[in-house]
């Protein structure tokens, strides 16, 4: 416990480094939110006007400051562009985001570990040959390609799925998929390869000999020593579906955080990507400290160190 | 602004219906609903708020819940002409700079708050006030603007409330497009009581921003979709369409494929690659095509502050190297018009004199250049924003390989939108294609825009050197007698393009958008915007 709070501290710094070098990346680029409200309409009074109405004369330092105590009190500022609370536009497209991760993460894990297990006991197989082939196409093909893969053929060509995102679950199972499918290929293989190295390993072959069944040998043993970098890489996976739900939910339709952090950097809204980005490092931290916690659950070696 | 009776299409529309059944993916509710008046549409980006003082870019929502004093009609014959709307009628002093107003009796906003004449005036006096205003350039000709701007008088000096349906608007000189401004989507009539009660939450909530057009805002589900219906308390006809729901799809292909089977209505071919366009729509629903003349001109500019682009003869070397034909037939399948000017065939001061005298003549080219002393060429950058659609990025490697052929070696740097607007801006970029389309029908819009006074060419990366041409285009906004206006522009555009060679006039480019079977006749803006008014749609 003291370790976990320990680590929760240790995050503090890591937030503020984030939201300080995404403040000042934005500042170097090139490109102001005011030109970018008024496109070919440009007018240089208009533009002096905007821009100290939007406080953006202020020194560097003291929009840093004031952005920083502000979101001490949870308020993450207005967007330039849409005159929102950024607040309130993060909420709302969290939940889409969430449930497309969520979906999509049950998919690659489920399907990822089961895969692998079979593949693993199966090895060399059929089986074993058709999943590894799957999981290969899934880690290397790009998520876009997987996405407008899975779109074309599934939602406009067979009409089993909607072409987007329309308030259902079911409307989520394509880009999930296309979301997951990288991860579950990922998980699969090192299952797989993790597998089968420790069933060579002596103690399996002592629980068998002590007349174990084969099913209760590879879940109760092997599977529970070869976890812990698989849940590693499972928590680790989740930040990869951040990345990759920008494209996803581009391609359907979805208003989740990924748009959002899209079209704010090409609006240079910087409220609005300042916001995303401290939320998706909020989440990332959180995967990495559950994979921490997970791993003392599993490996009592590491709840002893601690 | 109707054409066509619904009648006639009603008859037709158990067939359609049917058609758009077999048509239809069975996913959406959109094709099987058939006729009971819900039209399906999609963007490619959520608009930012639906207040017309604070965007210049997201129009058709304001479009359709507002109206405005006149409005444009796009005539069969492709002419437009202008057209009363919330105006009933109105006068015009000799001197062109007292007009008198009488709005229409009875008008409501959506809520049943009753226009005024005062209300008028709180819209006009608010563009020019209000600090984040984008739109001040439609009211600054009314006297006493500079002073609501500056914030040096609360009052709109001339726009004089008389009773409850008239008021007279003064200029501060005489300004010939005036009333063509009125009929901009950026001069949208509010309601004062409307506006002040919905505070900062005007232009974000649907519920309070609410105006005298055909339609409201029902639901507003950001970056997802819009939702509008009926305005009950419409003053004019009942439209065709009487719900309209917006889908944000920001994958091009995605609504290529949603138009397909059948969950969108109109699509905008703009959004499209041309191959697509080519290969798919205008093959399997050439029927379905419908084409506005666009209001607009493409141009390449050249800065005259970079070296050698300051000398006139490169200039119209670099004009006459271009092969403006090959362009507009292979990056746009010849969809548009050469343009040899400023203003567009179809805008008002259009000159067929000024047309024609442009020729592709690379060994022309050669020459100029030898004798502007650069017979071995030189290097240029042109300037590319990776958000333009991928044509554009065509239109300059074609330029490129044109230039190349003269000698000149041009390099295309890509930015992203914002860079290349920032770049733009401060008067540095040595060369870009861009497309002016027309706010209001009238030369001065194009014209005023771009060689209106040095800082207006400065920010946009032209730095045309003339002054004195300039101070023409300033003062030609006030010349009253309008065969004069019209003749002193003409001679304007001649030396702006073809003396001094300030930009490369290349086209103006037909815009195509799909219908589907659901939609019976569709009229798209006059000057072929993106942005449309739902009363022009009649469904099947």
């Amino acid at each position: 416990m003291k370790s976990f709070l320990k680590r929760l501290l240790g995050t503090i710094p890591v937030l503020f480094g984030v939201v300080l070098l995404i403040f000042i990346m934005l500042r170097i680029i090139p490109g102001d939110p005011v030109t970018m409200l008024l496109g070919e309409h440009v007018n240089q009074d208009t533009i002096d006007r905007l821009t100290e109405v939007m406080g953006l004369n202020d020194p560097l330092p003291t929009q840093f400051f004031n952005y920083i105590v502000n979101a001490l009190h949870g308020d993450l500022g207005v967007s330039y562009k849409y005159n929102r609370e950024v607040t309130d536009m993060i909420l709302e497209a969290l939940p889409y985001t969430i449930k497309l991760a969520v979906l999509a993460a049950l998919f690659a894990w489920v399907i990822g570990l089961v895969t692998g297990i079979i593949s693993a006991v199966r090895q060399n197989h059929l089986a074993d040959r058709l999943f590894m082939g799957f999981s290969l196409a899934g880690v290397s093909i790009p998520i876009f390609m997987t996405s407008l893969f899975l779109q074309y053929f599934l939602a406009f060509k067979i009409k089993l799925f909607p072409l987007t995102e329309n308030g259902s679950l079911y409307s989520m199972i394509l880009p999930a998929i296309a979301l997951g499918w990288n991860s579950a290929g990922r998980i699969a293989r090192m299952t797989r390869s993790n597998l089968l190295e420790v069933l060579q390993a002596d103690y399996i072959d002592t629980a068998r000999a002590k007349g174990l069944r084969r099913n209760a040998v590879i879940v109760g043993h092997a599977l529970k020593n070869s976890m812990l970098p698989i849940v590693t890489m499972m928590a680790l996976q989740l930040s990869s579906m951040l990345s990759g739900a920008v494209i996803t939910e581009s391609v359907f339709a979805i208003p989740g955080i990924g748009r959002l952090a899209t079209t704010a950097i090409s609006n240079r809204d910087m409220p609005v990507l300042q916001g995303t980005v401290l939320f998706t490092t909020v989440i990332v931290i959180a995967g990495n400290l559950l994979a921490d916690l997970l791993y003392s659950v599993l490996d009592p070696r590491i709840r002893k160190e601690a | 602004m109707k054409k066509i009776s619904r009648r006639d299409f009603l008859k037709g529309s158990a067939s359609a219906l049917a058609a758009s059944v077999m048509f239809g993916s069975g996913l959406n509710a959109a094709a099987e609903e058939g006729s009971d008046g819900t039209l399906y549409i999609a963007w490619t980006s959520d608009m930012q708020t639906m207040d017309v003082h604070t965007t210049s870019s997201n129009y058709q929502i304001p479009l359709n819940i507002f109206d405005r004093l006149f409005e444009i009609q796009l005539n069969d014959d492709g002419s437009t002409e202008l057209v009363n709307s919330l105006v009933e009628d109105y006068t015009v002093s000799e001197d062109g700079l007292t007009y008198e107003f009488a709005l229409h009796e009875g008008v409501l906003f959506s809520d049943g708050t009753p226009l005024t004449s005062a209300d008028v005036k709180y819209t006009f006096t608010r563009m020019l006030a209000l600090p984040e205003s984008v739109q001040t350039d439609f009211a600054n000709a009314i006297a006493g603007s500079d002073e609501v701007m500056e914030g040096t008088a609360e009052e709109l000096t001339g726009i004089e409330v008389v009773d409850d349906t008239h008021f007279t608007v003064t200029l501060s000189e005489p300004f010939a497009g005036f009333l063509y401004q009125l009929a901009t989507p950026s001069c949208c009539i509010y309601s004062e009581s409307i506006v002040e009660a919905a505070g900062d939450d005007y232009g974000i909530d649907p519920a309070l921003t609410i105006g005298t057009g055909p339609y409201v805002v029902t639901s507003w589900d950001h970056d997802n979709s819009i939702i509008l219906d009926l305005n009950p308390n419409y003053w004019g006809e009942t439209p065709s369409v009487t719900h309209v729901e917006i889908s944000i799809i920001p994958d091009a292909s995605t609504m290529s494929m949603m138009f397909q089977s059948g969950e969108i209505d109109i699509l905008d071919c703009d959004y499209l690659d041309s191959s697509v366009v080519e290969s798919t729509y205008k093959t399997a629903y050439a029927d379905q095509i419908v084409s506005a003349n666009r209001l607009s001109i493409t141009y390449f500019m050249l800065n005259e502050n970079v070296e050698p682009l300051n000398d006139v003869n490169v200039r119209k070397a670099i004009q006459m190297a271009v092969d403006r034909e090959s362009i507009l037939t292979s990056v746009y399948s010849g969809e548009g018009t050469i343009e040899d000017g400023i203003f567009p065939t179809g805008l008002i001061g259009h000159s067929e004199e000024n047309q024609g005298w442009l020729e592709y003549d690379p060994e022309g080219a050669k020459a100029l250049l030898e004798e502007a002393g650069y017979a071995d060429g030189f290097t240029m950058e042109i300037s590319s924003d990776e958000s333009a659609s991928s044509g554009v990025l065509l239109v300059l490697q074609i330029i490129q390989q044109n230039l190349a052929d003269v000698g000149i070696t041009a390099e295309i740097v890509s930015y992203d939108e914002a860079s290349w607007l920032a770049l733009r801006k401060s008067g540095e970029m040595c060369s870009f294609v861009a497309t002016w389309t027309a706010d209001y029908n009238d030369p001065d819009n194009f014209i005023y825009t771009f060689f209106g006074s040095a800082d207006k060419s400065l920010i946009r990366s032209g730095n045309y050197y003339n002054t004195e041409v300039m101070e023409r285009v300033a003062a030609a906004r006030a010349i009253v007698d309008d065969d004069e206006r019209l003749a002193e522009y003409a001679a304007l555009e001649a030396q702006i393009v073809q003396e001094d060679a300030a930009w490369v006039p290349l086209f103006s480019r037909t815009h195509l958008f799909v219908v589907s079977d659901r939609v019976a006749s569709y009229t798209p803006h006059w000057a072929g915007y993106s942005d449309y008014s739902f009363v022009g749609v009649t469904l099947a």
